[in-house]
């Protein structure tokens, strides 16, 4: 039998969000790919909810807790790439402890170069217009083709953004 | 006596029930010895209910009245590519339910998907309990490992209504491992190769001793079994029609007569290199003449009828295997699980492809049930232990603003696991948001399989931006879904369990047990056929003459020279003692043609406009945050305009 005694179960349950992966997983920092595989079979047999039908609700829902965070930690550490970027955000001062696992980096740069330009053909040509405006200096064509550019993507942060400095340097 | 839980493989064509004990996993016969019954359920003129190969034999004579492959059905919408297909093919009227659910109508009487699966699990339970010789009420059953979720909870419904808590729903390949690696202290990877009736899988693991971690899953629930027969099918009504001017396919009595052909025609070839199929008055021509069909065919031209067919799923494998990280040489075993398997030419594609000999050691019609059996002993009895790790098949999203459907987790990620996006409004003084939630592998909402949707209210009203709302996704170690969304203001939740739009209410599954539809399964008993034109069935008594079909329990001789309706297509009596690897195949399934791509038109919203989350006006929607810590800080254009 696998399971720990259930005060250990609910007191891990509840430090959970304070744990990083590899104390979930119990793995060294430097842990081999093999390593954290084995650290997670390991904390898998320990709480995989198969393993604790027998058990009280509160105690099963805890084990559930912490099963599911077991497979998030393995998730992100098992992929060199997401655990890289695991390994700067705990480097870091702001006490991440989790990591989506949907990595969309690359797409929100993506996106972030097309919010640069536009996400339409008129959308791109008026903020094309405008920046030509602002170099410029003729801020009243530069507002007319930001709000031009914003009615073709009414979402467009950066359009917005352009357009709130251009309102506030108006003033 | 300890209480004893059931595996069952609940199949597309078959269905195995066994249970496991001290010395491993045993497969339960059906009255008639056999290891495997028929996933076929006739429903007779007196009202009675048929389950098992007595009903399949039945399909000849009553096949309007006959339900065969239901499993192909099953947590489907009433306008997917798949029930399109069923409804064009299967010989029972299929009809559209309440929310676009499917439902089946027999003898003027609806019946929902769930219910018929409960007949053949309620069937599987009672030779259980007479093999047992006590009642059973616990069972793991398997299911695809790329069912989605609607087909998970059907099937989770299913065994409710069958009287069955579901312990849990196990992927099939999963459980072929399991059989295959219990108790054996193996560390080794391996490759399930299923292809079973209505469907592919294929799965890679790695199993660390009482471990069996699943490295990945892919699969094409339209690639099966019945795929092959209905290639056959094509080639007999084409040539036929070509002869003589008569559409087979256009008279179900001559179509399930093709069917069962083309199947024994498929299980002549897993033991011979030629068959002869002989179908004796297979039709009447307009003149009252009676027409027969002969034919022989070789492996060779079957090869070549099928051999796209083969290549699919070996495009499968490579994904799996991708996604898994590995090369075929990393595998030290390849498991074949499901009758079609046995043909050598799939055995000789797996052993090129997977540059491997493919084991033989497990029965691939039985090896599912038993892993489900060893999983469930496991679980009623804790000191044996085997853990199994799987993953989700496909990737949980959420519909977005401009009918697109964003990621939440991954296909492949590890279950059980839950992934919390932050979200905020879009409008001021939005008062609810409206969370729709799809599987699939498309960035186009449409495209995926929604699971379900609600809306979440009852937030703090504030300027958009301002309200933060949490929403958590979740799946079991089932490869169920359910969903929360939380207000971290005021914590204010809504939660569901997703239940598919096309699935029973709980009210539908409680109205169902107290009518006790399932009651009225009964022991096997000839059939009277379906009344009407055109009907060949014979009376009664004189089924039991067997002078074209019989009615009895079919299995497959030891040797098939010919292959004929007459007799060897249906087959004979069977008893204990035959020879398990050549007689436990048997299926029937509907004639549905495959889809390329069965991403594509899954799903289509009733209203083209009701897919878009930010739609003008009062419609509620939500936008992704970009104030959330994680990394995703993916957004889409929360645009009201659709391009």
């Amino acid at each position: 039998m696998a399971t720990m005694p259930p005060a250990e179960l609910r007191a891990l349950a509840k430090v959970l969000d304070e744990l990083d992966y590899y104390e979930v997983l119990e793995a060294p920092r430097g842990a081999s790919g093999s390593a954290l595989r084995e650290a997670y079979h390991g904390a898998s047999r320990r709480f995989h909810p198969d393993s604790n039908r027998h058990l009280d609700v509160d105690l099963r829902s805890a084990i559930e807790r912490i099963a599911k965070r077991v497979t998030e930690a393995y998730s992100v550490l098992r992929d060199p790439r997401r655990r890289k970027i695991y390994n700067e955000m705990l480097a870091g001062t702001n006490g991440v402890r989790r990591l989506q696992l949907v990595e969309s980096a690359a797409a929100a740069s993506q996106r972030s170069r097309n919010e640069r330009e536009g996400l339409t053909p008129h959308g791109r040509r008026f903020f094309a217009q405008a920046a030509a405006d602002i170099s410029r200096g003729d801020s009243a064509s530069a507002l007319r083709n930001l709000q031009m550019a914003l009615t073709y993507e009414p979402e467009n942060a950066l359009f917005q953004a352009k357009l709130a400095e251009l309102r506030s340097q108006g003033r | 006596m300890a209480e004893v839980a059931i595996g069952i493989d609940l199949g597309t064509s078959n269905s195995c029930v066994a249970v496991a004990g001290r010395d491993g996993a045993e497969v339960l016969p059906n009255a008639y010895g056999e290891g495997v019954t028929a996933s076929v359920v006739a429903f007779a003129e007196d009202g009675s209910i048929l389950v098992g190969n007595a009903a399949k034999a039945n399909v000849i004579h009553a096949p309007r009245t006959t339900v065969y492959s239901a499993k192909r059905l099953i947590g489907r919408y009433f306008f997917s590519e798949e029930v399109k297909k069923a409804r064009a093919i299967c010989s029972y009227e299929i009809v559209e339910g309440p929310n676009h659910s499917v439902r089946l109508k027999v003898r003027g009487e609806e019946y929902s998907l769930p219910e018929i699966s409960a007949m053949i699990l309620k069937e599987m339970k009672s030779i259980a309990e007479t093999r047992l010789g006590h009642p059973v009420t616990k069972a793991i059953v398997a299911v695809p490992a790329y069912f989605n979720d609607n087909q998970r909870q059907a099937t989770k419904d299913a065994c409710r209504i069958a009287g069955l808590e579901a312990l849990r729903i196990l992927n099939e390949p999963t459980a072929a491992a399991l059989a295959y690696g219990f108790g054996k202290g193996l560390n080794q990877k391996v490759a399930v190769y299923d292809l079973g009736g209505g469907t592919f899988d294929i799965s890679v693991l790695e199993i660390g001793k009482d471990v069996f971690e699943v490295l990945s899953t892919c699969g094409d629930t339209f690639l099966g079994g019945d795929d092959f027969d209905d290639r056959v099918i094509d080639l007999l009504a084409d040539e036929f029609s070509a002869k003589h001017g008569i559409n087979l396919r256009s008279d179900p009595y001559a179509f399930e007569k093709l069917k069962v052909a083309a199947e024994s025609a498929k299980k002549g070839l897993s033991l011979e290199d030629e068959v002869e199929i002989r179908i004796p008055d297979v039709v009447q021509a307009a003149d009252g003449q009676s027409l027969s069909l002969e034919r022989r065919l070789g492996i060779a031209e079957y090869a070549s009828l099928v051999n796209d067919l083969i290549l699919r799923t070996f495009k499968v494998c490579d994904e799996a295997m991708q996604q898994a990280g590995l090369v075929t040489r990393d595998l030290s075993g390849v498991i074949l699980v499901g009758g079609p398997t046995r043909l050598p030419l799939i055995r000789q594609a797996v052993r090129d492809y997977f540059q491997q000999e493919p084991r033989t050691d497990v029965n691939p019609d039985e090896v599912v049930a038993m892993g489900a059996a060893l999983h469930a002993a496991s679980l009623m009895a804790p000191e044996q232990q085997s853990f199994l790790l799987d993953v989700t098949p496909l990737s949980l999203r959420i519909g977005v603003a401009g009918g697109l459907a964003e990621t939440v987790i991954e296909r492949n990620t590890p279950v059980p696991i839950d992934q919390t996006r932050t979200f905020t409004t879009f409008q001021d003084f939005q008062e609810s948001v409206r969370i729709r939630v799809y599987q699939g592998e498309s960035r186009q909402a449409v495209e995926n399989e929604l699971l379900g949707e609600f809306v979440f209210a009852g937030f703090a009203r504030a300027r958009r931006g301002d309200v933060k709302i949490e929403v958590t996704f979740e799946i079991n170690s089932d490869g169920i879904v359910s969903v929360t969304a939380r207000d971290p203001a005021t914590d204010q939740k809504a939660s569901t369990q997703i239940t598919l739009s096309s699935g029973l209410r709980e009210e539908e599954i409680q109205a169902i047990l107290a009518r006790g539809h399932t009651e009225r399964v009964q022991t096997p008993s000839p059939l009277v056929g379906d009344s009407g034109p055109g009907d060949l069935a014979p009376a009664p008594d004189e089924v039991a003459s067997a002078d074209d079909i019989e009615v009895l329990p079919e299995t497959l001789p030891e040797t098939l020279p010919e292959i004929s309706p007459s007799v060897s297509a249906v087959g004979g009596p069977s008893g204990p003692g035959e020879d398990p690897e050549v007689c436990q195949e048997a299926d029937v399934r509907p004639g549905i043609e495959i889809d390329l791509d069965p991403s594509v038109d899954e799903l289509r919203p009733e209203d083209p406009d009701d897919d878009l989350l930010a739609a003008p006006g009062s419609e509620l929607s939500v936008e992704i945050s970009g104030e959330t810590v994680d990394l995703d800080t993916e957004t889409v254009p929360a645009t009201l305009r659709k391009d």
